[in-house]
């Protein structure tokens, strides 16, 4: 990624990001939890996933957490700071399936130079993650 | 024997549970509890009942909400099918039985946990292969699956063929809302809704907006009925039963008459009442409050046009300036309704009718010399009028 | 069947003396915050933002030197291969509380909410310890899953200045698993992970129909006493009460009647919003189903539409409308 950054003023509320589907794979769901020290069995351990109600292992909260916040930064670019992350949780991200993130900016706060994205990532079974991504901008010359 | 079932029998008792999302028991311990009530109100003992009714959908047994109850020897008991339009078919049981002798006293009940167990919402599949369940089937694989999603058609039709719009369904909510704010039954108690609030909420089904759907609640509903000479020595004051009727129509589905000439005919409603003028030889201009069942919106207004308040196709006009409310032509769903008070398939309804007869309704309307009840919209439906003595 | 009564009330007096509380534990990164963590971290999450794996980028850019990602916050304080493991420090009070609530019967787990404040981006060489309190227990409440109660626990971070770094909070339910999950179901059966629309329930009345389907035919009974057709599918004419029929197939050829567009629920094999028309066919029967490759907001009462058949998930099929 370049050093290319948005800047605040360029951004509208109701702007869409670009759409970012994400192909889910045993080997990202281990790659996530592993990166996140993350290693509770039923996101490694295809048995343990079973016992566990599922049928298979299921992607951990941090790699969600990693690719929404990639999700927003891949458009905003080096220069945003992002300062604040809320989702709700909904149907598991398991290997085979897409999710696909789509978000748009929902408020800006001109004294903080700061814009919300709403975002939504959603799977073959319905909605894995939705929520806002809080991210602050360069205000621009 | 009456050649005529008005006034034949009254409605001498109500009972009902508290209405929440989790009641954290069993369907039958909230019928158990709600009868229970209803037979204290009326000035009853259990022994004193020898009828029970009630609907198909209902999972509490006669026989096990009697033995809990302590209801003993039974003469009289049936079931009503169709979901909400059971809510008067049911009355229209107690009555006939009341009037041919079948019972002296019918215990009318329903219960259930809307909320916390199978929720109506969530849509219909699996069960055995009845023909109830074909009929689902032709639905069910295009996804629609909920209530909301069939009245919503019939509604999108209206409004085409109507003008009516979101902001006309939205008169409906915010009427019953103002009753509600009033009832410390009602879910929404002291909780008003705005016309902004009810615009700005999301969509279920297009047209239809959240407030344009009913509460999921659980809780249960119960009423007795008796005959008016039992009903004179009894201490509340009795609601009559001036006329009562159900009917299915041509070509009638349960929820998804979808194949008639003209999509958003009721000939079901319409037949319930015309059965109800004619028995009680009463007419629109007679009524002072209405309980109009209100699983949504839209489903008001369509019944406004079949018991002849308004013109065909006028109910958005009929109501724009009040009507409904509490100082309007017809103050309606006092209670705040299935919508705003709690959806326990219309029997709360009745509850309201006979609080509205003895003037005890948290939204009183200074005239009470009778009162509409009606049942289920989009099935087999029914209705009644109640009177004073 | 959840716990109630006294024993409810007695559970619920329980659970009063863990809110608030610090669960006991100070968690304490065990590697200073690193470009080696980082790098894995951004590998697996695929982010290729350059402040955070590019000392030349970082440097230029208002962060002015390579910094972590944010969302990694908890990652430097995570346990890693030890969280495998079933034992647990017995000082962990949050630990103890779940045991309460799976010896009542709530003995499902999920997390359903979670937020994070970042005061200020990692650096290179940042130590990293958390703090968590569990701050609030719910009511019992009714949920999809099942009857259950929330916890609310809130993690703060703080740096070798002792200084706050950001905090993160969990809402995770406790709730008592009704029956065997969906999910577990299709695992036995090694069913496909895919979600498949509801299948039609298969009776003598309609199965010939959606064998027509099969074959890609939109059929229409018609009854053999007085022709008239008829739909859905019935054993006997109303009109003449003949029970001999047989059928022909529609053009597909339509138009809307009605329509709705489904936002909600959302059931898992249908793509929302969901559009499903009344379809007043050519032949002058009616026939429900979906409008696809059209947008909600064009699709309107009077338009032409066209049916075709085609796979509606893995193995179903049904006769969809496009506009024509």
């Amino acid at each position: 990624m370049s050093g290319n950054s948005l800047f605040y003023k360029e951004v509208s509320v109701g702007d869409e990001l670009p759409i970012l589907p994400i192909d889910l794979t045993s080997s990202l769901i281990v790659a996530g939890a592993v990166a996140s020290r993350d290693y509770t069995p039923v996101h490694h351990d295809k048995e343990a996933a079973k016992a566990a109600g599922m049928q298979d292992i299921f992607m951990n909260i941090l790699t969600t957490n990693g690719l929404v916040s990639r999700f927003v930064t891949d458009w905003a670019g080096i220069d945003a700071r992002v300062t604040h992350v809320s989702i709700k949780l909904g149907t598991p991200n398991l290997p085979g399936d897409t999710m696909t993130l789509t978000g748009a900016v929902s408020d800006k706060d001109d004294a903080t130079s700061a814009v919300t994205v709403d975002v939504t990532g959603k799977n073959a079974w319905g909605n894995h993650v939705t929520g806002t991504v809080t991210l602050s901008l360069p205000a621009g010359g | 024997m009456p050649t005529t079932l008005k006034d034949q029998a009254a409605i001498v008792g109500i009972g009902e549970t508290e209405y929440s999302k989790n009641s954290g028991r069993s369907e039958l311990s909230l019928a158990s509890e709600a009868c229970r009530a209803a037979i204290k109100d009326a000035g009853l003992t259990p022994a004193d009942i020898d009828g029970m009714t009630t609907f198909t959908m209902d999972t509490s047994d006669e026989i096990e909400v009697a033995r809990a109850v302590g209801v003993g020897d039974l003469t009289f008991y049936s079931r009503t099918p169709h979901g909400g339009g059971a809510a008067i078919g049911v009355m229209h049981q107690a009555v006939m039985a009341v009037a041919t002798g079948s019972a002296k006293a019918v215990l009318v009940y329903r219960a259930l946990n809307g909320r916390s167990g199978a929720r109506y919402s969530e849509g219909v599949s699996g069960g055995p292969t009845t023909s109830d369940l074909i009929h689902w089937s032709w639905y069910m694989p295009s996804g629609l699956m909920t209530p909301a999603s069939w009245v919503a058609m019939v509604t999108q039709r209206y409004m085409h063929e109507t003008g009516c719009t979101s902001r006309d369904l939205a008169e409906v909510c915010l009427a019953q809302r103002e009753h509600a704010v009033k009832n410390p039954r009602a879910f929404f108690y002291q909780k008003p809704l705005t016309l902004e609030e009810h615009q700005a909420a999301r969509a279920i089904v297009e047209p239809l907006r959240l407030y344009d759907c009913c509460q999921e609640t659980d809780g249960g509903s119960a009423c007795v009925v008796v005959s008016p000479e039992m009903a004179r020595d009894l201490p509340n004051p009795p609601a009559m039963i001036r006329s009562v009727a159900q009917a299915a129509g041509a070509h009638q589905e349960s929820m998804t008459s979808f194949y008639r000439p003209t999509l958003t005919d009721l000939p079901e409603v319409d037949l319930v009442a015309r059965q109800c003028w004619e028995m009680s030889g009463l007419g629109p201009e007679d009524i002072d409050a209405a309980v109009i069942y209100d699983a949504f919106s839209s489903i008001v207004l369509w019944q406004l046009e079949s018991y002849g308040f308004c013109k065909k196709g006028q109910a958005a006009d009929f109501i724009r300036d009040g009507a409904l409310r509490l100082d309007g032509r017809l103050p309606t769903n006092t209670h705040g309704g299935q919508l705003s008070e709690a959806y326990v398939h219309g029997m709360n309804g009745v509850n309201e009718g006979v609080r509205l007869i003895r003037g005890t309704s948290s939204s009183q309307p200074a005239k009470n010399e009778h009162v509409l009840v009606t049942a289920g919209v989009g099935v087999p439906t029914s209705g009644m009028i109640l009177g004073q003595i | 069947m959840a716990i109630s009564g006294s024993e409810r009330e007695a559970f619920e007096k329980q659970l009063e003396a863990y809110v608030g509380l610090d669960i006991g534990l100070e968690d304490i990164g065990k590697d200073r915050v690193n470009a080696a963590m980082v790098r894995h971290w951004c590998e697996a999450m695929g982010d290729s933002c350059g402040a955070y794996t590019d000392p030349a980028l970082a440097a230029e850019s208002v962060h002015g030197e390579l910094v972590a990602p944010p969302t990694m916050l908890q990652a430097w304080i995570l346990g890693g291969v030890g969280m495998a493991s079933d034992e647990s420090d017995p000082r962990d009070k949050q630990k103890e509380l779940h045991r309460i609530f799976d010896a009542h019967g709530f003995s499902g787990v999920v997390a359903t909410n979670t937020e994070q404040e970042y005061t200020r981006y990692l650096k290179m060489g940042d130590e990293i310890r958390a703090r968590t309190v569990i701050e609030e227990i719910s009511e019992q409440k009714a949920t999809g899953l099942g009857i259950g109660y929330f916890i609310n626990t809130r993690t703060t971070f703080r740096d070798q200045n002792d200084t706050e770094v950001g905090w993160l909070t969990f809402r995770v339910l406790k709730f008592e698993i009704a029956e065997v999950p969906v999910a577990a179901e299709t695992a036995e059966t090694g069913a496909p992970s895919r979600p498949q629309r509801l299948r039609p329930a298969m009776a003598h009345d309609n199965q010939w129909w959606w064998e027509c389907v099969d074959k890609g035919e939109l059929a229409i009974q018609r009854c053999s006493g007085c022709e008239a057709l008829r739909h859905p599918p019935r054993p006997m004419c109303g009109e003449c009460q003949s029970s001999e029929w047989d059928f022909v197939f529609s053009t597909g050829q339509g138009t809307v009647h009605s329509y709705v567009v489904i936002r909600h629920p959302e059931v898992p094999g249908y793509t929302y919003p969901l559009v499903v028309a009344v379809v007043d066919l050519e032949e002058g029967t009616r026939f429900v189903s979906n409008v696809v490759d059209v947008d909600p907001g064009d699709v309107e009462i009077g338009m032409a539409v066209q049916a075709t058949i085609e796979l509606v998930d893995d193995e179903m099929k049904l006769p969809v409308f496009r506009p024509a």
